[in-house]
């Protein structure tokens, strides 16, 4: 082991955490070279006198400071988050309001205007004429032979049931419509 | 009578407490401030306040300022505590917290160059100070002796550059292992082993010609 590599290693030999090896390594350079003896020295005489300075107390009041900070950091979270939760309704009053109030402005721009009415324009039709039954417009030739001629009713009726299906049917219809 | 016959009922199960909490780990003491034990948060006070306030000083080498650092030290953990890691060691994360308080302060008074020189008047009056507070038994000129040392090695260690003697103070003061140096300094152990071989080399360079 060299200079180099003793230095290199030097914390860890104060520390005892050297493996097997490596320690004896180091104790054997330790003996053999004087400069590096003497920095192993000075090293562990100033971490001695190091660690035995006079550890310092806290002030006798530091406890009771301290409680007034903790108080007053509580008391600054707790008015904070009261500040937090106020703004946040007043936020949402705000947007309630702007929500309403445009909701409002809104409806009546749309509102309906009283105008005139105008309906629409009327459309009349004239009826398409009914279609009158070529039987309705010229009767059974015999009825109209019947009628002028001065035939008894007997007679009539029996010439009616000769056309009485075509008659009738067509009275049927003309009275449906 | 009845509220007196409670309070010296109320009084032991209070002084129980404190036992109790005294007797646990900061793991436990953290677990019952947690959930809603206060006494706990005192308890966490108690155990750390001198540690932290002597690696504070030890740091930016300003008792009163070392104080202050310290007293915020426990308001961040008294706001913060919830969101603590519980996986990991108490005392490290406090002494992360100091460790970042103390390097901002170093920070600050390197761009403040007032505060610089109020710190070292302060020095000076404690140099005026009289030698009574020191070990009466000794003889005069050794208790000069003892008290010039130890100012030659506080200044020794304010000589070391900041994050050598961060690492320095953390292991030889606090004793803290080098992985948990490498948490609270955040870097690795390579950094710290080395870092811890410098600042013990430069501060037995420093100390040596006094020693002798």
């Amino acid at each position: 082991m060299d200079c180099k590599q003793f230095r290199e290693n030097h914390f860890a030999f104060v520390d005892d955490i050297l493996p097997g090896v490596e320690l004896v390594g180091m104790q054997v350079h330790l003996a053999e070279c004087e400069r590096c003896a003497r920095h192993d020295a000075n090293v562990r005489r100033s971490l001695m006198l190091f660690r035995s300075l006079p550890s310092i107390n806290p002030s006798p009041d530091f406890g009771k400071r301290l409680e007034r900070r903790i108080r007053e950091t509580k008391a600054a979270d707790m008015a904070a988050a009261q500040n937090g939760r106020s703004r946040g309704l007043a936020a949402t009053v705000a947007i309630t309001s702007a929500a309403m109030l445009g909701y409002i402005g809104f409806s009546l721009k749309h509102v309906d205007t009283p105008r005139d009415i105008v309906f629409p324009p009327v459309v009349a039709f004239a009826p398409v004429p009914e279609p009158i039954p070529a039987t309705m417009a010229s009767p059974a030739p015999e009825m109209v032979a019947a009628l002028p001629a001065g035939l008894p009713i007997w007679t009539a009726a029996i010439l009616a049931e000769h056309s009485p299906v075509h008659f009738a049917s067509l009275e049927l219809a003309s009275f449906k419509r | 009578m009845a509220s007196i016959v409670r309070k010296h009922a109320v009084q032991p199960v209070r002084a129980n407490v404190r036992e109790q909490l005294k007797a646990m780990d900061d793991s436990a003491v953290v677990t019952a401030f947690l959930g809603g034990e206060e006494r706990a948060f005192s308890e966490l006070v108690e155990r750390y306040q001198t540690r932290l306030l002597n690696f504070v000083y030890r740091t930016i080498g300003d008792r009163e300022k070392a104080e202050d650092l310290v007293q915020e030290v426990f308001i961040r953990v008294y706001r913060h505590l919830h969101r603590f890691d519980r996986s990991k060691k108490f005392s490290t994360w406090a002494y992360t917290i100091a460790s970042n308080l103390a390097k901002n302060e170093l920070r600050n008074r390197s761009r403040n160059p007032l505060v610089l020189f109020q710190t070292v008047q302060k020095n000076w009056e404690d140099d005026d100070r009289p030698v009574q507070f020191e070990d009466t038994t000794s003889r005069p000129d050794d208790m000069y002796r003892k008290r010039h040392l130890r100012e030659i090695v506080e200044e020794s260690v304010a000589k070391l550059p900041e994050h050598h003697r961060n690492v320095f103070i953390l292991r030889e003061l606090e004793g803290k292992s080098y992985e948990e140096i490498a948490e609270i300094t955040d870097c690795n152990l390579g950094t710290v082993k080395s870092r811890l071989n410098r600042a013990r080399n430069s501060f037995a360079e420093i100390v040596a010609p006094y020693m002798e």
